[in-house]
């Protein structure tokens, strides 16, 4: 199908993509770890009921969290070996969760699902269900339940803006495993029940535009690059010109959006029968010796990851789990890979944008970058003053997607961000 | 391992810096400060500096007084302060005595900016009140102490010490052209009197170019205030065209519009606000200058930063998404009919 120019919101931020460093590093299948420790809360909603105890010996693939409830996710083992603790760490985010520590045989042994029929709509969701998928992207929603909306819907969007910096895990996926995650979306249109595919990439991945748009059933749109074009709102208007309303979900303007991450686990569990126990995550920044896309177990230590691509840590001034623009800055390397860590980056002093806030001079230039179109120097002026429903009247709090784009371009430094995520947590407390 | 930073998303940052920004202005304005040292003469350059000085020197006794560290004090220096100094010395004749700077610009920075809180905080713009501070505390030497430039028509000669080229162009008996200054005379500056940095208008709009093309201000406000100040001259006076041109380049009309009236801290946050605001303001000189018969541009920018919390409070640009006018009023009435047909279903 032709290539469709995507519309344009006029707002967000140009951060150095950086994506040159990892961009050309292809996928590389990470050796065995020796252990894993699971997170048993890899997802939004409720953590998965443990079901092995200590002592068991479990395979590769094999059931270890069940699902809890109608938003939670099951959670496989990465490794096959003996469950060595079930214990509480933290987790990258703030926080605490149950993890399920493994010591592996080192033989790997595999169990899969049992096959299903993929020509079965309720067979694929089901099974999308079963395989423990969630949001790659990030958010970790689980998508068995983005696959059955309320409200009826026509379109599937597949996010290939991969508008964080320095991240290319979803641009190797969808360049070297082109033929999978295409799969991947088929299957999940046929999971929603719709035939309007669309996938919208960045015109700063021109390999990837060209690879899907040989697909006939698939409506390649060409994004400007513009942070954060990945953002479900944005996309969606970007995509099809459909405006979601403040307060409402995608599905209420007929669209889902799903990762190319997502896609490529869809593919897997269905075709291939595999719960989703690995993810490919972009280790990269200037501390870094040699970037790398690396297929990752979950569980992993975030040491190990540093170890295998050459951190230096004599250079290495923060690290971020995550993108740049909206990951989790970690105080050491000790944290395990879950399914929503899509890279982890070792940064250097000059990359590193901390200083001290000086006073809001109230340029504007937060309001002109923020693609919400809120004002987020007022928010920032009514949560230090304990204002905070005069912030959510006067600034429009509640609307934030937290992308950071006010904080990025404030020439005072201000902690716009902090202040917003502060407020909601109050306005949400205050309900 | 070296030790690692912890922070709030987002971790890389824009560029940008208070400072950097605050550079930007200066540098606008530095080609005016030089053609006004240039048409008036090492006087201008006095006034300036005592200008510059004075603000500098208040903010940093002031932080002093609240037992700052000095070397903290010039190292979190945000130059904001130079660049009311500048502006300050920039709208004064050159022939004040060297007392009116100096209080002006004490007031400025003590009075308008650091005693509301400082940087960011002042409600007013604190070059602007200065300026009325001491057209109102030095009336003499404010309106009618003005000097000619060396070059020019007048060649450094005084005749009328009262009569800049826009209150020729306000008195009904003279018109612009009574001490023969063209248009292309009101753009270059020669041979017009006025305050040091407000006669040579090309150098004005470079720094206003310079300030578009480094981002610092949008070029469609001070545009707009500029239009429709000339629109609103023309039309309060019986729709003479001819007026347009010399309105707007006569005064410090430009200087006000560019640099004065676009400053972040009193000018509103939103898109729609910017608008009112500017309209606003062009209308309120243009009508001020029509009955006050005297340069007001300062008067109106004062006057219209008191306007800017109420109208940051009541226009709010609409979050992404949300229905526009149009729509609202749309379901609005879609909504009232099916009340009505719902009432009527009742009633039947």
């Amino acid at each position: 199908m032709k290539l469709k120019k995507g519309k344009f919101f006029n707002r967000g931020v140009h951060p150095k993509d950086m994506k040159y460093l990892s961009c050309d590093a292809p996928i590389e299948r990470m050796a065995l770890p020796q252990t894993v420790a699971i997170c048993l809360q890899q997802h939004i909603g409720k953590p998965a009921e443990c079901v092995v105890a200590i002592g068991d010996r479990v395979k590769t693939g094999q059931l270890i969290g069940k699902q809890s409830g109608p938003i939670s996710a099951n959670v496989y083992a990465s490794v096959s070996g003996e469950v060595k603790a079930i214990a509480q760490y933290p987790n990258p985010r703030g926080g605490a969760s149950d993890y399920v520590v493994i010591e592996s045989d080192g033989t790997d042994e595999t169990v899969a699902l049992a096959p299903i029929d993929t020509s079965d709509q309720n067979a694929i969701v089901e099974r999308i269900r079963e395989a423990g998928i969630v949001g790659m992207g990030g958010a970790g929603f689980p998508t068995a339940v983005k696959l059955t909306p309320r409200t009826p819907v026509d379109t599937l969007i597949v996010n290939g803006a991969e508008c964080e910096p320095y991240l290319t895990c979803d641009y190797r996926l969808m360049i070297e495993r082109t033929e999978q995650v295409v799969q991947g979306v088929r299957l999940l249109a046929k999971a929603l029940g719709v035939t309007n595919i669309v996938v919208g990439i960045e015109a700063n991945k021109p390999k990837a535009i060209e690879l899907f748009a040989a697909h006939a059933d698939i409506q390649v749109v060409v994004l400007k690059k513009r942070y954060p074009m990945g953002s479900e709102k944005h996309l969606i208007y970007c995509c099809t010109g459909r405006k979601v309303k403040p307060g409402k979900l995608p599905a209420d303007a007929g669209c889902v959006v799903q990762n190319i991450a997502t896609a490529y686990a869809v593919y897997e569990a269905v075709v291939e029968n595999k719960p989703l126990y690995e993810r490919i995550v972009t280790v990269s920044g200037q501390a870094i010796r040699t970037p790398k896309n690396l297929q990752v177990r979950f569980g992993t230590n975030f040491r190990t990851l540093l170890d295998a691509c050459g951190a230096d840590d004599e250079k290495t001034a923060m690290l971020i789990a995550g993108g740049p623009m909206m990951g989790a800055t970690i105080l050491h390397a000790d944290y395990h890979t879950r399914k929503t860590d899509s890279g982890l980056l070792a940064l250097d002093a000059q990359s590193v944008g901390v200083s001290r806030p000086t006073a809001c001079i109230n340029c504007g230039k937060c309001a002109q970058a923020c693609p919400m179109h809120l004002l987020p120097m007022r928010i920032d002026f009514f949560t230090l003053a304990g204002d905070y429903s005069e912030a959510q009247k006067q600034g429009g709090v509640m609307n934030c997607i937290e992308c950071g784009s006010c904080a990025y371009v404030c020439p005072a430094n201000r902690a716009l961000l902090q202040s917003i995520s502060l407020c909601k947590a109050k306005l949400r407390a205050m309900k | 391992m070296q030790k690692v930073s912890v922070s709030d998303s987002p971790h890389v940052r824009g560029k940008r810096t208070t400072r950097g920004i605050m550079l930007d202005v200066v540098i606008a304005l530095l080609p005016a400060a030089v053609m006004g040292c240039v048409y008036f003469g090492w006087k201008a350059l006095l006034v300036l500096t005592i200008s510059i000085l004075g603000s500098v020197a208040t903010e940093v006794v002031w932080q002093l007084c609240r037992r700052q560290n000095i070397r903290e004090i010039f190292r979190s220096m945000d130059l904001t302060s130079v660049v009311t100094g500048l502006l300050l010395g920039m709208t004064m004749s050159s022939n004040v005595p060297w007392y009116v700077p100096l209080l002006a610009s004490v007031f400025a920075i003590g009075a308008v900016k650091m005693l509301f809180g400082g940087t960011g905080k002042n409600i007013v713009n604190p070059a602007i009140t200065g300026r009325v501070f001491a057209f109102i505390s030095f009336q003499a030497v404010m309106i009618s102490g003005w000097a000619a430039p060396r070059i020019g028509a007048l060649g450094g000669a005084v005749i009328d010490m009262q009569a800049t080229p826009l209150t020729n162009l306000l008195d009904p008996t003279k018109g612009v052209g009574a001490m023969g200054v063209s248009n292309l005379d009101l753009l270059l500056g020669t041979g017009v009197m006025g305050c040091i940095g407000e006669t040579c208008k090309i150098a004005l709009l470079i720094g206003g170019v310079y300030l578009v093309v480094r981002k610092v201000i949008d070029w469609k406000w001070p545009v707009l205030y500029i239009l429709v100040t000339g629109l609103c001259s023309v039309l309060f006076n019986g729709a003479q065209w001819n007026l347009f041109l010399p309105s707007i380049l006569s005064g410090g009309l430009i200087l006000g519009a560019v640099f004065m009236a676009t400053d972040y801290v009193t000018s509103p946050s939103s898109t729609a606000g910017n608008v009112v605001y500017f309209i606003a303001l062009g209308v309120l000189t243009a009508l001020l200058r029509k009955y006050t018969k005297i340069e007001v541009v300062s008067f109106a920018i004062l006057l219209m930063n008191l306007f800017v919390p109420l109208i940051n409070t009541y226009i709010r640009p609409r979050v992404f998404g949300a229905p526009g006018i149009v729509e609202r009023c749309k379901l609005r009435i879609a909504a009232r009919k099916a009340a009505k047909a719902e009432k009527e279903g009742q009633a039947q």
